[in-house]
């Protein structure tokens, strides 16, 4: 070959090819297809059954004046966002610093928490959840005992939105490990001149702690934003399947299953999935856009 | 070089990308040709229902039967819980992989109206042999002039008596030709005479709304001029009767409604003897009373000016599916269901009493006392429909959207959100809109 001189620099480039080949077959056959579909799909009136129609943007403006059950279940999912991942990453953050004080037998601890990670999206836990939070279950057993009498956890509408955030919360154990990984790359000589200057438990977890943690912490948020938006089993197995009691349990994504799927309007769920792409696209956007004033990376650049 | 490489990374994806394209085409029809690897005639039948254990039992050894029978034809039969049968049987239906044979209901309305159905009018009288077949059986599977539908069993709704729980509570067992009144008055007592945790019905307001306007000369669903069958004014009467009747104290709590839904039999309150009455089809009778040692039976359902509002009807049935490549077989697997007096042995009256005379003969020979007391109910039931005569009804268009709206409805009533007449403003608002949106 002539080229031979530059070929180090494509044999890189072959070779990273290579290896991202699974990842671009997968993205263009499987995301980017049908992502596309759903595009079109959302522009027109289709039954699932019949070709689809265009009609154009009137899905959205359906979608956008006169849909109450959009606008039920997209507050009721800003709730769950709003409860669950704030709770989830301050219970993760917690436990992880509880982890990281050399206690013994860490690995086990720490598989042992990871573990609902793995489970909790599953709907098997989730069947386990609705007999925990059932009248009659574990939970109302255990309030029983300090003389509360717990309410219908899963059957009365105004208590729904709680099991189902405690199931989010207690799926803290990935964001756990990430933490960990996170505290052990603080270096010990900080903490050490932080002592000798007098600074107390709370003062070193506010002045150095958090603020090495903040990279970690960005990565876990927008991980955590994007997983809640997208609930579904849990509000799909939790509540009846289809977003009652009183649509408790209609969550975005069950509401937009339920028009694709049960309701034959599959260019509606399609808009719906749209909107939802835009949102999180959206909230994401803002915490990139506000990292650089709260992400510390350590190497006197700020952000980025 | 660079783009060379460029281009054939590009091509690559090309081809990738339309191998992944085209795969459904070739992947689906290959499935339905069958194996070929016995004699090459061996057709490979798919069929889907909905249903438990039990039911899955009955219909798998009929199944067995049937290829004993039919050597040249094998069939597979999938089921799923009725929770997301439907889901699943859409979605199949949507990327042209549904089954050849699938069961349907009263939504089977929807179904025909898109055109997914196979017409079975060839095949009838050759494969499919409907002489002994009732013929308002034959016309309820008849729609737009296609016969698209073969019930498997009938069943008319009445109401499920928890027996032991009128003794325990000192109450005479009610008969045939009450009313709405003496319905509200005996929840009422059995409530207050056993005490807290046990309720003389549950609320089927969304179950028995197409009953009640019936039973004012009004209908659900007005097919024959493809329109709504009521106004707002014919319905409120009904949700204010159980608003009332809830206040009253004679019905189940919205919560344990929830948490123990009626049409669940692992968690129903009939069974469990906490609750006295409430609406159930009849050919549910049976594994009801499998479940509980309770004494339960069946009486027809309260009369309203115009009678009882239920005909004996299909409670569900077969349809092909119209891009089906072996039509010819799944008239054959019908006929088989209906008319093979072994496949009815098998069958029982599972999914409601056989729809032919001769099944019927074959069933009543050696019924159980369940099945008795539902033979006698649907008997009395068709007696009744003698002098007084309803239309047959089907689920209006898009079916399930309008049963979650009604239960919304009921739950908001229910639950204390809204007076009734607000949400009933709201029930008929949201039908007329799910009504337009499924033309």
């Amino acid at each position: 070959m002539r080229t031979s001189r530059r070929l180090p620099i494509h044999s890189h480039n072959r070779t990273a090819y290579a290896f991202l080949l699974p990842w671009l077959i997968g993205f263009f056959c499987l995301t980017l297809g049908p992502m596309l579909g759903s595009l079109y799909l959302s522009l027109t009136k289709y039954n699932l059954l019949r070709p689809p129609e265009w009609i154009g943007f009137a899905n959205f403006k359906q979608i956008f004046t006169n849909d109450a059950t959009f606008t039920h279940s997209l507050q009721l999912t800003f709730v769950y966002v709003l409860l669950s991942v704030p709770l989830r990453i301050i219970f993760a953050l917690l436990v992880a610093l509880a982890l990281n004080k050399g206690i013994r037998g860490l690995g086990i601890y720490r598989t042992v928490y990871y573990v609902p990670s793995l489970l909790g999206g599953s709907v098997a836990i989730s069947i386990v959840w609705r007999q925990i939070f059932d009248s009659e279950g574990v939970m109302n057993a255990f309030l029983g005992w300090f003389g509360l009498e717990g309410p219908a956890w899963i059957a009365n509408p105004d208590y729904l939105i709680y099991p189902i955030v405690t199931l989010s919360v207690w799926q803290f154990g990935s964001a756990m490990v990430i933490f960990l990984a996170g505290l052990k790359q603080v270096p010990a000589d900080l903490y050490e001149a932080s002592q000798v200057d007098g600074a107390g438990k709370i003062r070193q977890f506010f002045s150095i702690s958090l603020p090495m943690l903040t990279p970690v912490l960005f990565f876990n948020l927008i991980m955590s934003i994007i997983n809640s938006f997208q609930a579904f089993t849990p509000a799909y197995v939790i509540g009846d399947g289809h977003g009652g009691p009183l649509d408790a349990s209609m969550f975005y994504t069950l509401y937009l299953y339920l028009k694709g799927f049960s309701y034959f309007d599959m260019g509606y769920a399609s808009a719906l999935a749209w909107i939802m792409l835009l949102i999180i696209a959206v909230f994401t956007g803002i915490i990139f856009a506000t990292s650089r004033f709260w992400v510390f990376y350590g190497d006197g650049k700020g952000g980025r | 070089m660079k783009k060379r490489w460029f281009i054939s990374v590009l091509a690559a994806m090309t081809v990738m990308l339309s191998a992944c394209g085209s795969s459904g085409g070739p992947a689906a029809s290959s499935g339905s040709g069958g194996e070929a690897n016995s004699g090459s005639d061996q057709v490979e039948l798919r069929m889907m229902w909905w249903g438990d254990q039990a039911r899955a039992d009955l219909t798998n050894k009929a199944l067995e039967l049937f290829e004993q029978k039919h050597p040249d034809i094998k069939v597979v039969g999938e089921f799923s819980p009725q929770d997301g049968y439907f889901d699943k049987l859409n979605t199949q239906l949507a990327s042209g992989t549904a089954p050849d044979v699938f069961f349907l209901g009263g939504n089977v309305v929807d179904y025909a109206n898109k055109g997914v159905l196979l017409d079975l009018q060839p095949y009838k009288g050759n494969e499919l042999k409907l002489d002994d077949m009732d013929t308002t059986m034959v016309q309820y599977g008849t729609i737009n002039g296609k016969l698209v539908h073969i019930s498997a069993g009938a069943n008319a709704r009445g109401i499920v008596i928890n027996k032991t729980l009128f003794e325990k509570a000192g109450i005479e067992v009610p008969q045939d030709g009450w009313n709405w009144e003496d319905y509200a008055r005996i929840s009422k007592e059995i409530s207050d005479k056993l005490g807290k945790g046990y309720y003389g019905t549950y609320n089927f307001t969304t179950d028995g709304m197409d009953i009640y306007l019936k039973q004012n000369g009004k209908q659900l669903y007005d097919m024959a001029n493809n329109k709504l069958g009521f106004e707002e004014a014919d319905i409120l009467p009904w949700f204010q009767y159980w608003d009332q009747t809830s206040k009253a104290g004679g019905v189940v709590t919205p919560e344990l409604q929830v948490s123990n839904p009626p049409n669940d039999a692992s968690k129903s309150l009939i069974i469990k003897g906490k609750v006295a009455m409430t609406l159930l089809p009849s050919n549910m009778l049976a594994s009801y009373q499998s479940l509980t040692q309770d004494e339960l039976t069946m009486v027809q359902v309260p009369r309203g000016p115009k009678g009882t509002g239920v005909v004996f009807e299909s409670s569900q049935g077969m349809s092909g599916y119209a891009k089906t490549q072996h039509p010819k077989e799944v008239a054959e697997l019908m006929d088989f269901w209906i008319n093979d007096p072994e496949a009815v042995k098998i069958l029982g009256s599972n999914r409601g009493v056989p729809v032919t005379a001769e099944g019927r003969k074959t069933l009543e020979a050696e019924a159980s006392a369940a099945d008795k007391i539902v033979y006698d109910f649907t008997s009395r039931v068709s007696e009744a429909n003698k002098k007084e005569p309803f239309a047959i009804s089907y689920n209006p268009p898009g079916n399930a959207e309008f049963i979650k709206l009604a239960d919304n409805t009921v739950q908001l009533i229910g639950f204390g959100k809204e007076n009734v007449e607000k949400a009933v403003s709201d029930f008929f608002a949201g039908t007329v809109k799910i009504f337009q949106s499924n033309q």
